[in-house]
């Protein structure tokens, strides 16, 4: 039997899904919207109810009872502190481990603790109230920190997909060779045994950093990481492999002559997709290879008029953030402003 | 499905989706009720309403859930100006949809423990729970796709545009769920049916 009625009702119905929407549509939901008007109230509510003078006299009996209640709540101001700076685990499959102790279903990552999974367990965390990180399997992953405004994780091993909905900058996740910033997004990483990694991005974007070394990798593109280097060249995942081979050479080779061949190829057949990539190179690669570099660029993407080559040469920051805007790639100079100078 | 995006005479594009019902760019209307849109919070209910509804259901006794599902909406208009991205509304209001689940766990865990749904003299009623029961023990993504489909009526692609998954994504989880749903209550079809995409 096909389940095109379960998609959308159409094709023959099936008989078990009929009766079970006959059954379960009784629990539809019905309620109305909300009054628009009521629903600003509520919010004005709850946003200036500290606001509120507590000073008058219709509010001493109440606070004196609330004080009483303080009191009794010493007990138990231990587990709240701990659910502020800990996130909720789910486990997902097999037997994940907070420490030493098994979770059964749902536990609670401290900071300070780690999270680890075998070959056959998977864990999900609430990254406190700003989003979702799944743990893979053979993963190991420390609370670095909760707070207001900023939570890091430091991924020893493994793998760890994240979906962000906060603000950029909130998330950051530590790996032993970069260090990964969430800009709004979603993103898997993954670090092997050696400290090497890679970051793939596919919503949003990612910045990528390692003692001053910074990658911005945006949604479709990925960017290996090593311990020796940091950050390798960003490039999109539907670059030719014979460019990602040469990124990768370049990055992390050490024959000069072979990472002379590498860069011509990525020079000549770079797409005008690939001008993120080499916008990059231009302050990754020797000086005298620099100008090459701004040439194959400004024939993909020409360079701004307010910008001068003698500027880009200098790795001016200015200029370079102006060639960076006329990529028609989204902004993120959130992170450029935030951080300083550019990839060095 | 044809996919509606922009404005025309400043108003949404509406289209119909293959279960009748309209279908609006949700970025559209989210970026009004941003802006203090009251006509545009209205539409951006009926639009999310129904995924809210199922997600709290599959988690929560049903007699909480209308109020939780107002919860959730105030909660998203108060942060709506922290969404960079109108298009990501679903799986972020889904977010808060299931954190609001978690946080009324944990408080009701600390209180009274209360009996669940109570289905009373209806044999009807007590079947219908005892389904509800059944599905609330599917992995999340089987549970929360099947009473969309199943509860609120809504069409495997209203799922996908309303949740952000994949269209593909929503398919396999509505059939799997479906596979597990059948085998749980013991269907004699549990095992024979048609797998046409996986």
């Amino acid at each position: 039997m096909s389940d095109d009625y379960l998609w959308d009702g159409s094709g023959p119905p099936d008989p078990e899904v009929e009766r079970l929407e006959r059954l379960l549509g009784r629990l539809r939901n019905t309620a109305p919207a909300p009054s628009f008007d009521e629903l600003s109230r509520g919010a004005a509510g709850l946003k200036t109810r500290h606001e509120v003078s507590w000073t008058s006299a219709r509010f001493i009996v109440p606070t004196l009872a609330a004080a009483a209640a303080i009191v009794a709540m010493i007990g138990v101001t231990w587990q709240t502190t701990r659910r502020t700076h800990s996130w909720e685990v789910e486990r997902m499959a097999g037997r994940p481990r907070i420490g030493s102790t098994l979770v059964s279903n749902t536990g609670r990552l401290g900071v300070g603790e780690t999270l680890t999974t075998d070959a056959a367990s998977r864990a999900r965390l609430d990254v406190s109230t700003i989003g979702q990180a799944t743990v893979d399997t053979d993963s190991r992953v420390r609370l670095v920190d909760t707070r207001e405004g900023h939570h890091q994780l430091a991924l020893e091993r493994g793998t760890l997909h994240a979906f962000i909905i906060a603000p950029p900058g909130q998330f950051v996740v530590e790996t032993p060779s970069a260090t990964a910033t969430d800009l709004g997004c979603v993103y898997t990483l993954h670090v092997d045994e050696d400290g090497t990694g890679v970051l793939s991005v596919t919503a949003g974007w990612v910045a990528f950093e390692f003692n001053g070394r910074e990658s911005f990798v945006p949604a479709g593109a990925s960017s290996r990481t090593d311990p020796r280097v940091g950050p390798g060249t960003p490039r999109f995942d539907d670059a030719e492999p014979e460019i990602q081979a040469a990124l990768d050479d370049l990055d992390y080779g050490t024959d000069a002559a072979k990472k002379a061949q590498d860069l011509q190829v990525v020079l000549e057949k770079a797409r005008a997709r690939d001008a993120m990539t080499l916008w990059h190179l231009i302050a990754r690669v020797a000086s005298a290879d620099r100008g090459a570099v701004i040439d194959a660029l400004a024939a993909r993407v020409p360079m701004p008029a307010a910008v001068s080559r003698d500027a880009v040469m200098r790795l001016d920051k200015t200029a370079l953030d102006q060639w960076w805007d006329a990529l028609g790639l989204r902004d993120a100079s959130w992170w450029r402003k935030w951080k300083g100078p550019l990839p060095q | 499905m044809e996919q509606v995006l922009g404005l025309a005479d400043g108003e949404p594009v509406v289209a119909i989706g293959v279960f009748g019902r309209p279908q609006v760019d949700p970025a559209v209307d989210v970026r009004a009720v941003a802006g203090g849109d009251g006509q545009a919070f209205a539409r951006v209910y009926e639009s999310y309403s129904r995924m809210v509804h199922a997600i709290l259901l599959g988690r929560v006794p049903r007699r909480d859930v209308d109020d939780l599902v107002q919860d959730v909406f105030l909660t998203a208009y108060t942060r709506i100006r922290e969404l960079r991205e109108p298009k990501a509304f679903g799986g972020w209001i889904a977010t808060i949809a299931r954190n609001r689940a978690t946080d009324y766990l944990r408080q009701t865990r600390e209180q009274v423990e209360l009996p669940d749904e109570l289905p009373g003299g209806d044999s009807i009623e007590a079947e219908t729970f005892a389904v509800l029961q059944e599905i609330r023990k599917l992995p999340d993504a089987y549970r929360d796709t099947l009473l969309m489909r199943l509860v609120e009526g809504m069409s495997g692609q209203e799922i996908a545009d309303r949740t952000g998954l994949a269209p593909g994504s929503v398919r396999v989880n509505l059939h799997r769920g479906m596979k597990l749903l059948r085998e749980k209550l013991g269907r004699p079809d549990a095992i024979h049916t048609g797998m046409t995409h996986e």
